[in-house]
């Protein structure tokens, strides 16, 4: 029986490296796939490449790559990740560098472009697609001269065809999470494109996978005060053949691997459980069992798969404004009180500066500003808290309308109720990134896969 | 038989999590038996009551029984998604915590 093992490596850009790099030295997995794209981190790597051509990657695959990628590649792990973001060739070329510089002779550097369709909006317009949003809001007439960037959500396709030609890390765009796993589990295991069944089962290794710490005891609500070694978490491991399917992970690390611990993974940002869409088939996991199979090792069983959608996902990133949040903190006694005066001195200077908001927010961290609504705010408890933070924030149309409230916070300190404390230094106007998500026709996207050898 | 109030998150647990303005929260039977319970009263009525207009579009409810375990998912309760959202938690990660809170209603005998 064939087997094919893979580990999750990182669950977002920003995530710690410990992980991966445990797993290369310990494990004895065959690849590793790294996941680095959030929704919206494209539109915020577009934005890095505005301003400098070389970036719009996520350097942080370079580091780890620095830590265990010469580890890997004598041990035969090749490494999957969607690092590449905005500027898929920027990092292959700095990948080269790495692998040259420590003699990495024979390395097989794979990557694919094509996601990023901006500069094909126009002509596909022409062409009738009309960009429909997929939440029903807003019209693509008033987004589409604002757009950062346009990308489409692939499939295994050309991370395949990286790995048939040979290659040992294999860098993308946006790939789906779930395809850079599916793609080593259709090689090794020889499954056919349309084996619905079996894509799907690949698909879920991915999805168990691609968050990280989180599928092995990380933000695990069930018993987290029982996770060993939290420390030294350790992050999820598939072993998957055609006839089983195993969730475990590397051994000396911590974490936990449980049948709670894979279910709140499991439904995690999945819609409906019968129709779970990718662009490689359509899974359905409204029949799916998770069983203990022994110490940090859980069996997945019941995994259908349908049909893959006809259209594919577009993302993209446009401006929507600007915002700026600031905070003041205040004590005992009355400390509530006291904040909800400062909020008001605040929404009364603003209306005297004229400002024009979108939308204008305050909440009191230590209080409500988590679970807003449902937070308890019985006035009885909320009058002897010791501490409590005003949080205030805006969003505005131009970036001097929310600038409106910078200067307004830290005079506060002397010029409003006692005691209010300033911290963190003046507070930043960020811009905002709205998200356009939308369908496109698969014909719409041609991909390229790319290798590069070492020599 | 005479009733009493819980919190959910006694017989519950979860994840939540994001995608544009939705929010998706799993829920799942802390034993197999209170999968009924949750069933019968965690209904998406007594969910969009519990959030009123923190969540401002529809809630659907999706069961998967061979798990003991519900999908709830929120269209337009992030405050405009991350990052539009004003909020200081614009991915939701506490709507999980935000939904065990609920309280629900059993029999003394049930738990």
């Amino acid at each position: 029986m064939k087997k094919v093992i893979i580990g999750g490596g990182q669950g977002f850009w920003g995530d710690s490296n410990d992980a991966a790099i445990h797993m290369v030295k310990h494990s004895n997995i065959q690849y590793m796939a790294c996941d680095y794209l959030a929704e919206l981190t494209l539109s915020i790597m577009a934005r890095q490449k505005l301003k400098n051509p070389k970036a719009g990657y996520a350097r942080d695959f370079l580091d780890m790559m620095c830590a265990c990628g010469e580890d890997a590649w004598q041990k035969g792990i090749r490494i999957l990740t969607d690092a590449g973001g905005m500027n898929v060739e920027g990092l292959a070329e700095s990948l080269k560098q790495w692998a040259e510089g420590s003699g990495l002779r024979g390395m097989k550097i794979g990557y694919v472009t094509g996601d990023e369709i901006k500069a094909d909006i126009p002509r596909l317009l022409a062409e009738g697609v009309t960009f429909e949003n997929m939440d029903d809001v807003g019209d693509f007439q008033e987004i589409k001269d604002k757009i950062f960037n346009a990308n489409v959500y692939f499939g295994h396709e050309p991370t395949l065809s990286c790995l048939e030609q040979g290659a040992d890390i294999v860098v993308t765009g946006r790939s789906t999470d779930s395809a850079l796993f599916l793609a080593p589990v259709m090689h090794e295991l020889s499954i056919h494109p349309d084996d619905w069944d079996q894509l799907a089962r690949g698909i879920m290794a991915g999805h168990l996978l691609e968050c990280g710490g989180q599928g092995a005891g990380g933000n695990f609500d069930y018993g987290w005060r029982e996770v060993p070694r939290m420390d030294e978490l350790g992050f999820p491991i598939a072993e998957v053949s055609k006839e089983d399917f195993i969730i475990t992970k590397a051994p000396d690390c911590g974490g936990i691997i449980s049948e709670q611990s894979c279910k709140e993974q499991f439904l995690y940002e999945v819609h409906d459980p019968a129709n779970y869409i990718t662009p490689d088939v359509t899974v359905d996991i409204s029949q799916a069992m998770l069983t203990q199979a022994g110490e940090n090792r859980v069996r997945l069983r019941g995994v259908k798969g349908k049909e893959r959608p006809e259209m594919l996902k577009l993302s993209m990133g446009y401006h929507a404004g600007y915002k700026v949040a600031a905070m003041l903190s205040f004590a005992w006694p009355d400390a509530y009180e006291k904040a909800c005066m400062a909020a008001d001195i605040l929404i009364k200077k603003l209306k005297r500066k004229n400002l024009k908001a979108e939308e204008i927010r305050v909440d009191y961290i230590g209080l409500n500003a988590l679970h807003l609504n449902v937070a308890d705010m019985d006035p009885e408890k909320v009058k002897d808290i010791n501490e409590v933070v005003m949080r205030i924030a805006i969003r505005t149309l131009t970036k001097e309308d929310a600038y409106k409230l910078v200067p307004e916070i830290s005079p506060l300190q002397l010029n409003g109720p006692p005691g209010a404390s300033f911290f963190g230094g003046r507070a930043k106007v960020q811009e905002v990134i709205g998200l356009w998500p939308t369908l496109i026709p698969r014909d719409a996207l041609t991909l390229r896969s790319h290798i590069i050898e070492i020599k | 038989m005479a009733k009493k109030d819980i919190y959910l998150n006694q017989i519950a647990h979860g994840r939540s999590g994001d995608k544009g303005d939705t929010s998706n929260v799993c829920i799942f039977a802390r034993k197999p038996e209170y999968y009924a319970i949750i069933k019968r009263e965690v209904t998406t009525d007594k969910v969009q009551a519990h959030f009123g207009d923190m969540v401002k579009g529809e809630i659907i409810r999706y069961e998967v029984e061979t798990l003991k375990g519900f999908n709830y998912v929120m269209t337009h309760a992030l405050g405009g998604g991350a990052t539009h959202s004003l909020r200081l938690d614009s991915l939701g990660k506490s709507m999980g915590s935000a939904f065990l809170r609920m309280k629900i209603q059993v029999e003394e005998d049930e738990i």
